[in-house]
């Protein structure tokens, strides 16, 4: 039966992108995303700042809202001192929106579901972060691994615990970004799949039937907008808070 | 707890379900292209953040903080303002109600000067009343003293001439004068 | 002279009628100022309070997306550190075998550190 075959992972396949001079340099049409991404942030910026006025309009309301929000973030989580590394977080969090809600639209890559994408970013913020904590404590860095008021014996257990778990901090930050967001791509592309599977091989009546995927990829974009920017929620706020443990060391 | 734990179980399934799926490009690690998009995200990530941390984000920290002091100078701007109402107010309240002191004194002192006057004037007009009343007391005694006295001959003639008619005899001088002194005292004590 | 102090007293209830209404209006404007002045100075924390005071179902979606990877993580973690070991001293399965109690075990720390025992609490 030669019908039409659900391809859910072919949206996710790497190819060459900005014509023969982007395949020279091999850009690919995930960097087409990003830079997409990057510009609409900066277009957002010079539109937002255009007037620069004392009661703001929608889109410099939106710049600040984003700004507020985001230095609240690291205030709230790092300290004062979160200051310092505001851009960063801004710089990742706003790539990272940017990149889920792009994905989000038809005939935009979702670079944020690519595994070398999303760990390249957590590996950044994990060598920055413990960066961080050995420029800021010296080698009382290392004490971060072991935990106080423990008794001594238990320490060459719990120290190799400790340290699996400080190592294990960008796989969980990369995976959860990765996986939340090729989850929700794969399962929209299997319903859609399905609704072509329902049309070629019932006809008609496949064509009434696929309503029923056709409601659960609707539902799913409304869940898919949450995840977006929950997800870069989440990794803005635990990349604030490995600063912080950098920073505090507790 | 339990909940929210077995919660999240289920829902860390579903990105495995979907990576049991098949051959993902996402792990096609041999592609040069998954290595390119690594190196130009960096590149693009490096751009971004520097056009947002040495121009974006602190033209909007300026919009902020510009906006945040126009607020707090309004604010103070207000308060000075009423600060300044109401030391008016008090002011204006202060020079009324001394006004109105100062003409109720004005008033009072007009109305005592006044009263003193009219007493002192009284006082003259009376004191000149009662020694224009003395005078004439005294003038009318002396007249009236003068009178009985020139009444006194007068008197012990018609008396002794009366006698003479009605008892054909004299009355000596010495009986008669005591009698007619006696009558005209009870007529100036009547 | 007696009809001018009645003039000066109906002045004087006039004057002092319109100072109870200039102080009412005072009243209401001074709290207004102080509520502007409030908010000026209490944006930033107010912010927080709401968004610290989001919603349950949020926080516990905010978990569930930590905790399932928190979990796994940890222990590829330590598989591969126990691959990568038995490489280098050719112990071939048994430190990798070693490690999965203890990637369990970083995978449980996760999870406490996760839930907010010690660190994270701001999060979670």
């Amino acid at each position: 039966m030669a019908g039409p075959s659900i391809d859910a992972l072919g949206q996710f396949r790497l190819s060459p992108g900005l014509g023969p001079l982007g395949a020279a340099v091999n850009f690919t049409n995930s960097n087409e995303a990003m830079l997409a991404s990057a510009a609409i942030i900066v277009v957002l910026f010079v539109l937002g700042l255009r007037s620069r006025a004392i009661v703001p309009g929608r889109l410099q309301a939106l710049i600040e809202l984003l700004y507020e929000f985001v230095r609240n973030m690291c205030v709230d989580t790092i300290g004062e001192e979160g200051l310092r590394f505001f851009p960063l977080v801004f710089t990742l969090f706003s790539f990272i929106l940017l990149g889920n809600l792009l994905g989000l639209f038809p005939y935009f890559f979702a670079f944020t579901s690519h595994i070398a994408v999303t760990l390249s970013l957590a590996l950044f913020v994990f060598v920055f972060s413990t960066g961080v904590g050995f420029y800021t404590h010296g080698f009382r860095f290392f004490k971060f691994f072991v935990p106080e008021g423990v008794p001594v014996w238990l320490l060459p257990l719990l120290v190799p615990i400790e340290i699996i778990s400080y190592l294990s901090r960008p796989v969980s930050l990369s995976v959860r970004l990765f996986a939340n967001m090729t989850a929700g791509h794969v399962m929209w592309e299997v319903f859609a799949g399905f609704m072509l599977l329902l049309t070629a091989s019932f006809g008609v009546l496949g064509a009434f039937a696929s309503v029923v995927p056709l409601g659960l990829n609707v539902a799913l974009v409304a869940l898919e907008l949450l995840v977006a920017g929950l997800q870069a929620y989440v990794f803005a706020i635990l990349t604030c808070l490995y600063l912080h443990d950098a920073v505090h060391m507790h | 707890m339990i909940r929210k734990l077995a919660f999240a179980l289920a829902l860390s399934m579903v990105p495995a379900a979907a990576m049991a799926e098949g051959t993902m490009p996402q792990m096609d690690f041999q592609n040069p292209l998954t290595k390119s998009q690594v190196e130009w995200m960096a590149v693009i990530l490096v751009v971004l953040y520097l056009v947002l941390s040495r121009w974006g984000l602190p033209q909007i920290g300026n919009v902020l903080e510009n906006r945040e002091r126009h607020i707090a100078s309004d604010l103070e701007a207000a308060h000075a303002a009423k600060a300044e109402a109401d030391r008016a107010v008090a002011e204006l309240n202060a020079t009324m109600k001394q006004a109105r002191d100062k003409a109720q004194a004005d008033i009072a002192k007009a109305e005592a000067e006044s009263k003193a006057k009219a007493f002192a004037d009284a006082k003259v007009l009376n004191d000149k009343l009662d020694a224009q009343l003395a005078y004439s007391e005294n003038q009318i005694s002396e007249a009236r003293n003068a009178a009985l006295a020139a009444i006194k001959p007068v008197a012990a003639d018609v008396a002794a001439t009366l006698m003479v008619r009605l008892t054909g005899k004299a009355p000596s001088e010495a009986t008669l004068t005591p009698e007619i002194d006696a009558a005209l005292l009870a007529r100036k004590a009547a | 002279m007696g009809s001018n102090p009645s003039i000066t007293s109906v002045c004087y209830k006039g004057a002092e009628n319109r100072c109870m209404n200039e102080s009412r209006d005072k009243d209401t404007f001074e709290q207004r100022l102080a509520a502007a002045q409030d908010k000026a100075r209490l944006t930033r924390p107010k912010a927080n309070e709401a968004q610290s005071g989001a919603g349950a179902a949020q926080k516990a979606i905010n978990l569930a997306m930590r905790l399932g990877v928190e979990l796994v993580a940890a222990m590829v973690i330590a598989v591969v550190i126990g691959w990568g070991l038995d490489r280098l001293f050719h112990t071939k399965p048994w430190l990798m075998v070693l490690m999965v109690p203890v990637g369990m075990a970083a995978g449980l720390r996760n999870l406490v550190r996760a839930t907010g025992v010690k660190t994270g609490n701001r999060e979670d």
